[in-house]
């Protein structure tokens, strides 16, 4: 109790020593959580910008329908499937799909391109597909009077088939039956940009893509968006259980954009260095100006040590004193950084640049607030400050009286 | 003189000798070239004549799905035939024109003639395992294929291997014909390791008009499991009247189904 009262006294003690101590702890700390904040941030948002668009956070196929797409690994639409990712709570929507490729016309112009059918609505809820339509309006699942389904076109299918809001757009591919798929669609919306993934991508009406491909009653996938990415394995788990049907596969992202993720595991690996690297900077900074106030106290150790203070009661002041001014600038700090981290999270930093993510425009850096981002960086901050105090705890402890008050 | 007798008989009467030998071998390939080029034409012209009309249904069997078609279909001589979807609905109407060694899909849906390129010769015709190829003919199987003739007491072999020069996949084709009705039995195509790699037969012979044909062909993919196609005449009208030239044109391919 005396040792923590002296190390207490000792910090007021020398109020301009400490606040310097204190300083480039507290400095550090917010340093810390706000990089923390940022990294973390940024990698949820690359992961929302991902799910967001088109992956959704678990995928729902049959068979290998992932790894070797083909047409007829399809998925009954009145399966239990749907029943159960209605039933779930933690679902929060999910969209029904329907992929296929084919020759698409423009008047004399021909392009092979993709064609995905999709329902407006459900899709909408799902995924960001409506914020990307750039021209024209988002369609809907019906026929217009002349008896034509809408099409929402990419970029380079208008470009290359010269197609533009209201044209005709000619479909030809081969249905599920063998027999030859053709029809014609208006154009009703152009979606994303000239650098999307989906640029020569043609999206239909789910029932017009069904009708298209003679395969009504089926889809290729499910893509089921739950609260947030970091939930999609755990609801991946409880669907697998769920859904019976051995043929049926359920993929959380991670499977789904597996290049993705594993890019992105590798760049967090890398990130470790960085961090490393800052918080070896705020360790230094930490070390100075411990051993400068050890160092300068060294004839009051002296006089300690030479009325008969145990050597290691010593040391362990000196651990304490730095531990708990570390403690006391951790809490500054987190006083400091929270408006700052809550600013990052919902307001951002603009960038001069936006980025364009198929389509989806991102143009702020946001940071991300948990409980992680506060507490890692004291342990990192108070951890490093009581092994540096070390070093001059024991040069203190081991030191002669005599040569300590002589000032030698 | 003795020798110089030997010496001319060498040279002259022994060459002379295996020429005609050669000669004779040689005259009844030809005779049985043309026996067999006989039997192969008028088992083409079988369902054409001078000029035909018939409706046909087509049945499709894949692993995957089934599927049956009814078309209507006219030709006159081996040159020019019409083809149009008469049922399901959803694909009533898509035509195809063969002229000559060139052919052309019609879409009414979508009001579009599509020519099908050289490359998609060997490619489907309509999902089913007759190939495009097998409509317009491009290969005549007498003109670019070498004949030789296996007789049994019932059975007409044909076997057709490409001249060098002729463009095709197969290696070999094999044609079975009853020898009594000369009626078709079996057509198989081999590939170039010499598997079999489809066989299309004909069966169950029907009167049609004068004459007795096989009613139904079927086509069967031995590479592909499961696959397999039918066409079944319905009705045959031989040497047809009311089939002009002036229908197998791309204007009339366009005309549209009511």
């Amino acid at each position: 109790m005396l040792l923590a009262k002296l190390a207490f006294r000792n910090i007021f003690r020398q109020r301009r020593r400490s606040l310097l101590t204190g300083l480039s702890m507290g400095g550090g700390y917010i340093l810390l959580a706000l990089t923390l904040s940022l990294v973390e941030g940024s990698y949820n948002n690359i992961i929302n910008i991902v799910t967001n668009d088109h992956t959704g956070h678990v995928q729902i196929h049959k068979e290998d329908y992932l790894d070797r797409a083909g047409i007829f690994k399809t998925l009954s639409r009145d399966s239990s499937v749907e029943t159960i990712l209605n039933s779930e709570p933690s679902i929060r929507s999910w969209a029904p799909r329907i992929y296929g490729a084919g020759l698409g016309y423009g008047g004399e112009k021909s392009a092979p391109l993709s064609i995905v059918g999709i329902d407006p609505l459900m899709e909408r809820s799902t995924t960001k597909i409506f914020e990307k339509v750039r021209e024209g309006r988002y369609f809907r699942n019906r026929i217009d009077a002349d008896g034509y389904y809408p099409a929402m076109i990419g970029y380079g299918v208008a470009d290359m088939l010269k197609l533009s809001i209201d044209d005709e757009i000619v479909l030809i591919s081969s249905g599920a039956d063998g027999s030859i798929a053709n029809d014609i669609y208006i154009v009703e919306a152009l979606i994303g940009s000239r650098d999307s993934y989906d640029k020569m991508t043609v999206y239909l009406p789910i029932d017009a893509a069904q009708d298209f491909f003679s395969m009504m009653g089926k889809v290729h996938e499910y893509a089921v968006m739950t609260g947030h990415p970091g939930k999609a394995q755990e609801l991946t788990r409880l669907l697998s259980a769920a859904i019976s049907d051995p043929l049926v596969t359920v993929s959380p992202w991670q499977v789904v954009e597996e290049t993705f993720y594993k890019s992105m595991e590798a760049d967090k690996q890398g990130n470790k260095v960085t961090m490393g690297i800052v918080v070896f900077l705020i360790c230094i900074g930490v070390l100075n100006t411990v051993l400068m106030s050890v160092l300068e106290r060294t004839k009051e150790f002296g006089v300690m040590l030479a009325v008969g203070t145990n050597r290691l009661l010593v040391m362990a002041m000196i651990v304490l004193e730095i531990t708990t001014l570390g403690l006391l600038s951790c809490a500054v700090g987190f006083v400091l950084s929270l408006p700052l981290v809550y600013w990052f999270t919902h307001v951002g930093i603009t960038m001069p640049q936006p980025i364009d993510m198929g389509g989806v425009i991102y143009d702020t850096m946001v940071g991300e607030m948990g409980i992680g981002i506060f507490t890692i960086p004291v342990v990192i901050i108070v951890g490093s400050a009581a092994a540096v105090s070390l070093i001059p705890a024991i040069r203190a402890a081991h030191i002669t009286p005599l040569d300590a008050m002589s000032d030698r | 003189m003795k020798n110089s007798l030997i010496l001319s008989i060498l040279l002259f009467w022994v060459p002379a000798s295996m020429c005609l030998a050669t000669e004779g071998i040689l005259n009844q390939d030809a005779a049985n070239e043309e026996k067999a080029k006989k039997l192969i034409q008028q088992v083409d012209d079988m369902y054409r004549s001078a000029a035909s009309r018939a409706t046909m249904t087509m049945r499709v069997q894949t692993p995957n799905y089934q599927r049956s078609m009814t078309m209507e279909s006219y030709t006159i001589g081996e040159e020019k035939m019409l083809i149009r979807i008469l049922a399901p609905k959803k694909e009533r109407g898509i035509s195809t024109l063969k002229l000559d060694k060139e052919m052309w899909n019609f879409f009414p849906k979508i009001n579009k003639t599509i020519k099908v390129p050289p490359s998609m010769m060997m490619g489907s015709w309509m999902g089913s395992d007759f190939t495009n190829d097998d409509l317009v003919k491009e290969t005549s199987l007498t003109d670019d294929y070498a004949l030789s003739l296996d007789e049994s007491s019932e059975i007409y072999t044909i076997t057709l291997t490409p001249r060098y020069q002729t463009v095709t996949v197969w290696d070999k084709i094999i044609i079975k014909i009853d020898k009594e009705k000369h009626t078709p039995i079996e057509q198989a195509f081999y590939d170039e390791k010499n598997r079999k790699v489809r066989v299309m037969s004909y069966r169950e012979p029907k009167q049609f008009g004068s004459v007795i044909l096989p009613s139904v062909l079927e086509m069967v993919p031995l590479n592909k499991e499961g696959h397999k196609t039918l066409v079944t005449y319905d009705k045959l009208e031989l040497n047809a009247e009311g089939v002009e030239e002036d229908f197998f044109t791309l204007r009339s391919l366009k005309r549209r189904l009511r």
